[in-house]
C-alpha cells in the first residue's frame, strides 16, 4: 500500500463507513502528494493543434484567471472567468502587445501586465471597472522582467534588471488606485500609507 | 496679477500630475537592496515573497512589509535546492515554490505554522515553472510543460 498522504486526516476505526473513501484517497494519493481537485485551464484554442498557455495569475478570490497565449502571432493576455472559462473583455491593453507577467487584484478589477509601447517596455494597469488605463513610466536604464500586484491594488512589486543584476522595487499605488477589497470589507478611502515611506 | 497666476496654475497642474504618480517605497526598497540580488516577486496582504541571492546561493525570502523584516522559514531553504518561482497567500501562511533539486524540477507547498513541506505532483507528469496562489491559499495555478507545450493546471489544495 502506498504511504498515506500527510494531509489526509486520521480516521477512527469505528468510522468504518469512511474506509472506502479513505482507500480511494490513498489509491489516488500516489507517492505522498496531492492528486485530487485538479483541472486544466484548457487549451488556449485559437488555432489548430495544441498551443501554449503561460504566465498564469489568479485573482485574489480565484474567480478570474489571466494567462498569456499566442494570438495573431503575438503574446496576448487572456482573461477568463472561473470556472466557466468565459473570456472577459479588455478594453485598453490590446494595443500594447506582446504581454507578459500578468497580475490581478482581489476581484480582478485591476489587471497589471508588462507590455510594449513602440520599442519600449511599459508597465500597464487596466481598471476593468472604469476602463481607465494607467501607464507607469520606467527609467531608461532599467528592464522590467516580472511584476506582482498586491491583491488590494495598493502596492506593485517590479523585478528590474540594472547592469545585469536583478532587484525588486516596490511602488505605492494608493495615489492611483482605489483599493480592491474582498466583498464585505470597508474601503479604506485610499491615500498613501505613511508607514510605506518611512 | 496675471503674472502671479501663471506660476500658481503651473504648480497646481504639476501637483495634479504628481498626485497621480506611483510612489517608490523608499525605506522598503533600501532594505530589499540589502538582500542582494532579488527576483520573482509575489505580493499578498502584508507579505512579499521573493527569491533572493547572496554569495551565489538563492533562497526563498518572506518579508513582512508592515514590520519591514524578513521572517524565518525553517525547513524550506536547503543547500541542494535552487528555487525558481514562489507564490504566497494573503495570510503569509502558505508558500508555493517551484525548485530544482537533484536534477529535477518539483513543486512544493510550505506551511509556515507547521514548518513543513509537502510535494505537489504534476499529473499527468510535466515540468512546472510559474505559479500563482489564490489569496486564501486554497487554489494554485501552475504553468506546466508537457510534451513541448506549456499548459496551465488549476490545483485545489486542502
Amino acid at each position: 500500500m502506498p504511504p498515506r498522504p500527510p494531509s489526509i486526516p486520521l480516521v477512527s476505526q469505528r468510522s468504518a463507513w469512511l474506509g472506502p473513501a479513505l482507500l480511494v484517497c490513498l489509491a489516488c494519493g500516489g507517492c505522498g502528494s496531492w492528486s485530487w481537485g485538479r483541472r486544466s485551464a484548457g487549451p488556449a484554442g485559437f488555432g489548430l493543434g495544441p498551443s501554449n498557455r503561460q504566465d498564469p495569475a489568479l485573482s485574489g478570490d480565484g474567480k478570474v484567471l489571466a494567462t498569456v497565449v499566442l494570438r495573431g502571432g503575438r503574446d496576448s493576455l487572456l482573461l477568463q472567468e472561473q470556472p466557466s472559462g468565459r473570456e472577459l473583455p479588455l478594453r485598453q491593453l490590446r494595443r500594447f502587445q506582446p504581454h507578459r507577467s500578468p497580475s490581478l487584484s482581489w476581484n480582478g478589477r485591476y489587471v497589471a501586465v508588462l507590455g510594449q509601447q513602440g520599442n519600449r517596455p511599459i508597465v500597464l494597469i487596466e481598471d476593468r471597472a472604469s476602463g481607465k488605463l494607467q501607464r507607469l513610466p520606467l527609467p531608461g536604464d532599467q528592464a522590467v522582467e516580472r511584476l506582482s500586484l498586491a491583491p488590494d491594488g495598493r502596492r506593485l512589486a517590479l523585478e528590474v534588471v540594472r547592469q545585469g543584476q536583478s532587484r525588486l522595487e516596490l511602488l505605492d499605488l494608493s495615489p492611483l488606485l482605489e483599493p480592491d477589497l474582498p466583498p464585505g470589507l470597508l474601503r479604506s478611502g485610499g491615500g498613501p500609507n505613511p508607514a510605506d515611506r518611512r | 496679477m496675471a503674472i502671479l497666476a501663471a506660476p500658481l496654475l503651473l504648480a497646481m497642474a504639476l501637483q495634479g500630475c504628481l498626485g497621480q504618480m506611483p510612489l517608490p517605497m523608499g525605506s522598503l526598497n533600501r532594505k530589499l537592496e540589502a538582500i542582494g540580488s532579488s527576483r520573482a516577486p509575489s505580493l499578498a496582504g502584508r507579505w512579499l515573497a521573493l527569491i533572493g541571492g547572496q554569495g551565489g546561493r538563492d533562497q526563498v525570502v518572506l518579508v513582512d512589509l508592515e514590520r519591514q523584516l524578513p521572517l524565518p522559514l525553517p525547513g524550506l531553504n536547503r543547500p541542494d535546492a535552487q528555487p525558481l518561482a514562489v507564490a504566497v497567500d494573503a495570510s503569509g501562511e502558505r508558500l508555493a515554490v517551484v525548485r530544482q533539486r537533484e536534477g529535477s524540477t518539483e513543486l512544493v507547498l510550505y506551511r509556515r505554522n507547521l514548518m513543513a513541506l509537502e510535494p505537489i505532483a504534476m499529473q499527468p507528469a510535466g515540468v512546472p515553472r510559474r505559479i500563482s496562489l489564490r489569496a486564501d491559499g486554497r487554489e494554485l495555478a501552475v504553468e506546466v510543460s508537457r510534451g513541448g507545450v506549456w499548459q496551465v493546471d488549476l490545483i485545489q489544495l486542502p
